[in-house]
This record gives structure tokens, sequence and C-alpha cells, in this order.
């Protein structure tokens, strides 16, 4: 009732292959390299790369943000969300045609 | 009064909106009221899988694609067009030229061209609607222009409708693929009626006599390969002394041109198109050995110009926003796709790596995930090449070549097609499995495939690869009998042991 006959042969056959399972990473991002395929030239100058993306900025570059008020946001969105997400009620359609026909849709 | 006028308009707008949809003029833009998390620009192969990826992944998506259909070149004029011509021009050759010695007389075989490119037509058309569908399913914003950096978080799209609109977003992908490489000097002007890129070479009307393709590699024979077996002379001219371009190993390169030879195609190696001329409805070009030499004159009906492709960024505006491109024009990009600008990744043909759509494709999920949690996955090392000629040729990691010039010690197991009861019973035994293993782990490093549907096998190799498996654990895995694939396992037991069959 052996299911194999692994315990026959001259020798256990360790398998390289490893099962990877659920993909599990750290809880922070990882830290950037060089790109694998960049050249090598590139590689050793990662730094440079890298001081050029501190560097950069997500604001739009031909119309720099001059305000460094900390009240100010250089893209709504990075404002808190009540302001450009307002937690309203939104209005179904029948609520709508009801307030256009004068509530005779209702009826 | 005032509350009750703007509900009315917010209603009329709504009405307009379904309008717009039913009418089929489905087009997603960023309102006013929130930008996207994500907007892809680029709708091929990397672009469509990222977008896709992320709208999955809970990010608010759009992809900006100028062509007017999804796919990219790849689906549009590039891998799934010439899929379906090889496909039906080797049914043609093999209706002509096979089925004597399989018993099955046929008369009257001939070629319908008009309706071939018109079935290679129809799977294209087919595929880009199913992106389209697919876009709709995700909740994808599909924008229909040519987008033009603003800034680094906002794009103006030159629509295709007409008229201009300006997306927001916090994250963008740059997704925009390549194009053919003009000839060096502007000595060969592509007209894609007689000299021709890969494109025209889709399109052509009749069956050219005499076809030079300009370049060994995979694009050049595999339309080489498809013009030929519908009855054109095809010449092959190739600067390098080999044909299949970067990455194919030396063996199955020599094995792979001498099988081609056997069906007609000739090969003119080390040699250096110089320039081109069109008289007489033909086309002389001018050549010469590769390191100088007797100048001589080739004819050729139509001349495919296939000598690689460069990346495409032409009207981004990358300028702008300070992008930064290495000396080939690529994008320059770190390991998770970022560009030297912050919230702009990267990914595909028009950065690193080699130009494969399903490199794109790990690539474009990667690049979202990197988004969404910080991390992602690409394995450069186990990135497969196929060349869909008959027989195919497939790879995956390193060469012979490659592993000598690391001083890595390595064991080979070789099976040949000739051996495969399969392969025997098909009439179709070309080629050989040839698997690399380190010798010191027996961890397979590399697999090369030449022969009958090398493209689906290779698969086996590329998962033996991810996966670090060595040459025992494939050879200790049960095949089904009798299927091409147990060529793969033989070549396993002979890198790590004996074959039985051989």
């Amino acid at each position: 009732m052996h299911p194999s006959v692994r315990v026959f042969s001259a020798r256990v056959h360790q398998p390289l292959i490893k099962f990877v399972g659920k993909r599990a990473y750290p809880s922070g991002p990882a830290a950037p390299h060089a790109h694998p395929a960049a050249p090598a030239e590139l590689k050793q100058k990662f730094s440079d790369f890298v001081r050029k993306f501190e560097a950069s900025t997500s604001s739009p570059t031909t119309k720099p943000v001059k305000t460094a008020d900390k009240d100010a946001f250089p893209e709504f969105w990075q404002a808190p969300e009540r302001f450009w997400r307002p937690r309203t009620r939104t209005i179904e359609d029948f609520e709508i045609d009801a307030i256009e026909s004068g509530g005779a849709s209702l009826h | 009064m005032l509350t009750v006028q703007r509900i009315a308009q917010k209603s009329a707008g709504r009405r307009l909106r379904q309008q717009a949809l039913q009418l089929g003029s489905w087009r997603g833009l960023a309102t006013a009221s929130e930008p996207y998390d994500v907007v892809v620009i680029g709708g091929g192969p990397g672009g469509y899988v990222a977008a896709i990826k992320a709208a999955q992944l809970g990010l608010k998506t759009a992809c900006v694609e100028k062509r007017g259909s999804l796919g990219g070149t790849c689906l549009n004029v590039g891998c799934i067009p010439s899929k379906a011509m090889l496909n039906n021009s080797h049914l043609y050759h093999q209706a002509q030229h096979d089925f004597k010695r399989r018993g099955i007389d046929v008369s009257g075989v001939s070629l319908n061209l008009e309706t071939m490119l018109g079935a290679k037509d129809t799977a294209v058309a087919g595929l880009t609607k199913g992106i389209e569908f697919l876009f709709k399913q995700n909740k994808v914003d599909y924008i229909k222009g040519a987008a033009s950096f603003t800034s680094p978080t906002s794009i103006s799209v030159d629509l295709l409708d007409g008229g201009k609109t300006e997306v927001q977003t916090k994250n963008f992908v740059i997704a925009t693929g390549s194009e053919v490489t003009p000839f060096p000097g502007g000595a060969i002007e592509i007209d894609e009626k007689q000299i021709v890129s890969s494109t025209g070479a889709l399109e052509l009307q009749k069956v050219p006599e005499k076809l030079v393709v300009i370049g060994g590699g995979i694009i050049g024979l595999e339309m080489g390969s498809v013009w030929s077996r519908l009855g054109s002379e095809v010449t092959v001219v190739e600067f390098l002394g080999g044909i299949g371009g970067a990455g194919i190993d030396e063996e199955v390169a020599k094995g792979f041109q001498r099988l081609l030879t056997k069906q007609g195609i000739k090969f003119k190696l080390n040699t250096k198109v110089l320039s081109a001329e069109k008289k007489d409805g033909k086309v002389f070009l001018k050549a010469e050995a590769a390191k100088g030499g007797k100048e001589e004159t080739l004819e050729a009906d139509v001349v495919l110009v296939a000598i690689g492709r460069r990346p495409y960024v032409q009207g981004l505006n990358l300028e702008a926003v300070g992008v930064e491109l290495d000396n080939k024009g690529r994008i320059v990009i770190d390991d998770q796709f970022n560009t030297s600008v912050k919230n702009i990744k990267c990914i595909g043909d028009v950065t690193f790596g080699p130009m494969l759509a399903h490199k794109a494709e790990e690539e474009g999920i990667a690049a979202v995930e990197f988004l969404k949690s910080g991390h992602g996955h690409v394995n450069y090392n186990a990135i497969p090449s196929v060349v869909y000629t008959h027989p195919e040729v497939a790879w995956v990691g390193k060469t012979e070549q490659e592993l000598k010039a690391a001083g890595v010690q390595y064991n080979i197991g070789k099976f040949n097609f000739s051996a495969n009861s399969r392969a025997k019973t098909n009439m179709d035994a070309d080629g050989f499995v040839k698997i690399l293993a380190e010798k010191e782990t027996d961890r397979i490093v590399g697999v090369h495939i030449i022969g009958p549907n090398a493209g689906e096998m290779i698969s086996e190799g590329v998962l033996a690869v991810e996966y670090g498996a060595s040459s025992e654990d494939i050879a200790r895995t049960s095949h089904a009998h009798p299927t091409l694939s147990e060529a793969f396992k033989e070549a396993a037991m002979a890198a790590h042991s004996k074959p039985i069959h051989m």
C-alpha cells in the first residue's frame, strides 16, 4: 500500500522545488534598487537616480506651488476627504422626478 | 428654489450621461470631484493589463489610448495578426506539400489571400473588442486620445473624437510601447507597400515573387516563413553570424537555420544592407559583407525591414515633467518601475528589458501592486521567448554561451523529438529539447526547445526556473504518454542521469 516506490529507491530524492505558498510581504514598502535589466552604467549611478527621484515633486513642475502654508494643499485630493467628498445622502432618481413633477410622479 | 434648480441640473446631466452611454460614445473622464488613483497611458498588453489589475485592486483607474483600439502593437499589428497568418499559411503549406505523404489526396488547393487576410482581421477585431468589454466589466475608464503631460499628476488628452480634456490622477503608469526602428541613416524609407515594416508585411495584397527580409530576428523569420509558405522566394539578410535574435542558444540557432533552409528560405549572414532603390516595380538592395567586401545587389518585389524596435514616447511631453531617458531613448526606471519623477511609473517596451508582450504584462501587474502595497514581483530570469515558425523555437533562462561566460559549471540534458513517440506518429519530429542544469545543485538554469509545440512546452521550463526546480524534480514528474512533453521529461532525465528512450 505504499503510494510510491520512493522507499525502494537507492536514495530518497529531495525535491529542490519549494512550495512558496501564499505570498507574505513585510508591512512596509520594499526599498528600491536599480532595475535588473538596466545597463551597467545606470546601475552604477543608481544613487543619482534616487537623488533625482527624491528631488522630484508630485506637484506640477510647469506651475510650481509657491505656498508653504500648512493648510494649503497643492492638489485638492490631498486635503481631508470631507472637503471634496462630503458625506451627503445621494438623492435617488425617484425623488428627483418627484421634485421635478411637483410630486405627480409619486401617484 | 435654488436647491431644486441644482437638482434639476444634476438630473439632466445624469440623463445626458445615460444617453451618451446608450449611443456608444462611452468615455470616462476624471470629474472635478475626484481624481483617478491611476491613469495608464497606453492600452497595449502592458497598459491594459495594468489598468485591469489596478481596478481589481480597488483603484479608480483610466487608460488612455490613441490608436482607437486597445491591444497595442501586439494585438493590432504584431503578435496576434502574425499568428493568424502563420497558422493559416502553415495549413495551406501542409495541404500543398504534406497531406499526400499522410494519405490525404487533395486537389485544387489554392490560396485566397483576401480571405486569409480577412480571417486575420476578424481575429484582431474580436480580441480588441474583448479588451473593451474587460474594461467595462472591471470599471476601467477608457479614454480615446493622445496624452501629453502637463504635470506629474495631470495630462492633457487630445481626444480622437475632437476636443481636449484634462485628466487628473494621483499616479501614472507609462506603457506607450515601441515602434519600428527605421533603417539607420534614412538609407531605406519604409512606404508599407514595397518596402514594408512588420505592419505592412501583414497587409500585402499579393504574394511577392521575391521577398528580401532585412534582419534575421524573430519578426523577420516569422514573416519570412509566412510568405515563403504562400509561395515567395525569401532571402533573409542578417548582419550578425546567426539567426533568431538576442538570447537564442547557438546550437538551437544553427539547427533552426538548417531547418528553415530545408524549407526553402535562403540566408545571407554577416551581411550588411547599404541602400535600396525602387525601379520598374522592383526594389534593388545593395549589400556587402558586414566586415567590408564586395558589394552585391539583391532584387526583390518586396523588402521587409525587420531590424528591431525602439521605445515610443512621441507626444508625451516628458520634458515638461522631467522624466529621464537613457541614451537609447528608454525611460529610466528602478526595480519598482518608478521613473525619475514621483508618481510616474513605467513598464513594457518603452523601458528596460526584452520587448515582449508577456514581459510587459508581468510588469503591468507588478507596477500597480507596488502602488497598492509597496511590493510586486517580476523574475526577469524566467521570461520566455518564442519564435512561432514551424518548427517553433522557445527558450527561457540562460544559454550555454552565457553560462560559460559567467563561469558556471553545468550539465546538459538533450532529447531529440525523433525519439519521441508522439512526434514520430505526428510525422513532425524535427528538433530537440535541451535542458541546462547547474552542476553542483542540479537546478535548471536554462531550457531551449526547437520542435513542434515548443511555444506551449516552454511554460514547463518557465515554471521550473521560477520555482527553482532541479532536473531530477522534472524527471521524477509523470508526463502523459504519448505526448510531446515526454521529450521534456526525457531531457531532464538526461541532465541528471540518463534518458530511457534514447
